[in-house]
């Protein structure tokens, strides 16, 4: 069974379509949801909350309708805002453990799970005051808690770095990691930064404009791809003609050339010509694939025509 | 970037406790556990436990201030009833008047605390962590009036309980004297219920519509100001052109008509002194049960499309 699951999902807030008939499938592990702002992230993980519902089309979460099963779902579902929703005048121990009541947790339950979810996020004795104190770092550790207090199954986070300078970005990244992968919880992390999700992300779903862009694991747009850049320190244009001229397929790219494997005797002709031009030869490799490249037009053999 | 990062490693504060994560097996209740949490937490916020302070002063100040004269009628009910025996007349608080002799207290207490209990979820955003959970928009609303209910309940049988005392020390018999004074006492509990829910759901409401807490409490003081003013205009007014529907729009004013409404709990008529026109208690009481209602539709209106 897919953990979520949706099938001709639209919301449109009125002439905006902010979700167009997306479809997915996510299978357990980190996710990461990228897109740019507006491309319809946080839409999608409210309508997963039921906090909205699809204009059409439906969606499941862990097999449970978002719109008919709403309380079902967030009794297994943790939600982390993208801005503030932390009350200044109350300290974290006290709200977390509020928030965990709510979900339904006793009262020495909603203590007990505080005190250990709140030093799971790193907060120890700051814990007691008042949160209108804290830093953004520990704001963000905060509403992190709060989202994973009730042990959810599912982890909806939306921009958890929001804000954080490096390290402290780093530090919610690793949090994140670990959480996904020792706590066995699946965790959807709404991004719109690619360099975050590639750092914990085992799968990736690029959404733009309401639309599935791609959806596959993160290996998959890392893989090498069918492309040899030569980086040379001058006359990259002479040796992409010369290239040409032989008949492979290169395109000049600053001072690299970039060429489409199609036999190994062109890793010959390559070597061959530097040669023969005498240049200054920096580096010859694979081309990788990147993530950013899902924005853009991937490197791939055919856009070298 | 994984486990190798020394900020992943356990900090030294954590690492002899640290049992690594724990799922949750334990119980989990449902949507009514969900609001009475919240209620009792809301309960506490109207008093400002669990808050600096300075969030203490104003709701204790003010529930103070609206006790105080029947507790000095407490301190004093020797000596008055000194005086009763010696013959002279004494104005008293009674079960059925204080409440609209000393009104404007517990006004202040709703404009000082309705905005505290709804408008902080609102302006920092708190809102999608409830309707997240095992609440739903309407379970919220009515946990947070349920408590501000509960509190001015609270405010308003303080005094009857010091009028009662005072009243059974003023006697003789002290035995007697309350098996004498219960049934006069009893209509105060559902009169202060009556006027808590209405004073409640309407400041709640009220409230509700702004994240901040000047505009709200600007907005229930305008509120009540204007539909207590409006009416007795109008009604002058009418009055000098011998119309007689006039008299109606005192059903619209929230204070007269959960004032009137006291007269009926306690079986009195209306005092012509007070109110002008030819209403009774019965149509205050009935006037102030819509009054109810409406405030109360329109507080889980505004949660059914607040933005969360």
């Amino acid at each position: 069974m897919a953990l979520i699951e949706t099938t001709g999902l639209t919301k449109h807030y009125g002439p905006v379509k902010a979700l167009d008939q997306l479809d997915l499938m996510v299978e357990p592990g980190i996710i990461g949801l990228v897109g740019a702002n507006g491309a319809g992230k946080s839409t999608l993980l409210k309508i997963l909350l039921g906090l909205l519902s699809p204009t059409s089309g439906r969606a499941t979460v862990l097999g449970m309708d978002t719109v008919r099963e709403t309380r079902a779902i967030r009794q297994v579902v943790g939600y982390m805002p993208e801005h503030d929703c932390l009350p200044p005048d109350v300290g974290a121990t006290d709200f977390v453990t509020h928030m965990a009541r709510i979900s339904g947790l006793p009262r020495t339950a909603a203590r007990e799970r505080t005190a250990e979810v709140l030093r799971h996020v790193g907060l120890y004795e700051e814990r007691y005051r008042q949160i209108g104190g804290y830093s953004t770092g520990m704001k963000q550790r905060v509403k992190l808690a709060q989202a994973l207090v009730h042990d959810p199954k599912v982890l909806l986070l939306d921009e958890p770095t929001n804000g954080l300078d490096p390290s402290g970005r780093d530090e919610m990244l690793d949090l994140i990691k670990r959480t996904g992968t020792d706590f066995g919880i699946t965790v959807v992390v709404a991004s719109h930064l690619l360099g975050e999700i590639e750092q914990v992300c085992g799968y990736l779903l690029a959404i733009d404009a309401g639309h599935l862009l791609q959806a596959a694991p993160i290996s998959h747009f890392t893989q090498r791809t069918p492309v040899l850049a030569v980086e040379v320190e001058e006359g990259a244009d002479r040796l992409a003609a010369a290239l040409s001229s032989r008949g492979a397929r290169a395109r000049q790219d600053g001072n690299r050339v970039l060429v489409a494997i199609e036999s190994d005797a062109l890793y010959d002709s390559v070597r061959d010509l530097v040669a023969d031009l005498a240049l200054p030869l920096i580096r010859i490799q694979q081309e990788r694939g990147r993530l950013e490249d899902l924005f853009r037009d991937a490197p791939t053999a055919g856009s070298l025509q | 970037m994984t486990a190798t990062n020394p900020a992943a490693a356990p900090t030294p504060a954590g690492s002899i406790y640290d049992l690594g994560y724990r799922h949750y097996e334990g119980k989990r209740n449902g949507r009514f556990y969900a609001m009475w949490s919240l209620f009792v937490e809301s309960f506490r916020g109207v008093w400002g436990f669990g808050r600096p302070m300075t969030a203490k002063a104003a709701p204790f100040i003010l529930a103070g201030i609206y006790a105080l004269p029947a507790v000095i009628q407490l301190a004093f009910s020797s000596v008055i009833a000194g005086q009763i025996s010696a013959g002279k007349s004494v104005e008293l608080f009674t079960y059925g008047t204080y409440f609209a002799a000393l009104y404007v207290f517990v006004f202040f207490f709703c404009v000082a605390q309705a905005p505290e209990l709804v408008c902080r979820d609102q302006r920092y955003q708190v809102l999608p962590l409830y309707f997240t959970r095992a609440m739903g928009r309407i379970e919220y609303a009515l946990a947070r009036l349920g408590s501000l209910a509960a509190a001015l309940f609270i405010v308003l049988l303080l005094p009857t309980v010091a009028l009662f005392v005072g009243d059974v020390l003023m006697q003789p018999d002290a035995f007697k004297a309350a098996g004498e004074e219960l049934p006069k006492a009893l209509p105060s509990i559902p009169a202060a219920a009556l006027i808590a829910l209405g004073l409640g759901s309407l400041s709640l409401a009220i409230s509700s519509f702004s994240p901040r807490r000047a505009y709200s409490a600007i907005g229930i003081v305008a509120y009540i100001l204007l539909m207590e003013a409006i009416p007795a205009a109008i009604y002058s007014i009418g009055q000098t052109s011998a119309t007689t529907w006039t008299d109606k729009l005192f059903l619209l004013s929230p204070v007269t008509s959960l004032i009137g409404a006291t007269y009926w709990f306690f079986g009195q008529p209306i005092d012509p002194q007070y109110f002008q026109g030819s209403l009774a208690a019965a149509d205050y009481l009935a006037a102030a049960i819509v009054a109810i209602g409406v405030a109360a539709a329109v507080l889980m209106f505004r949660y059914r499309r607040v933005p969360a």
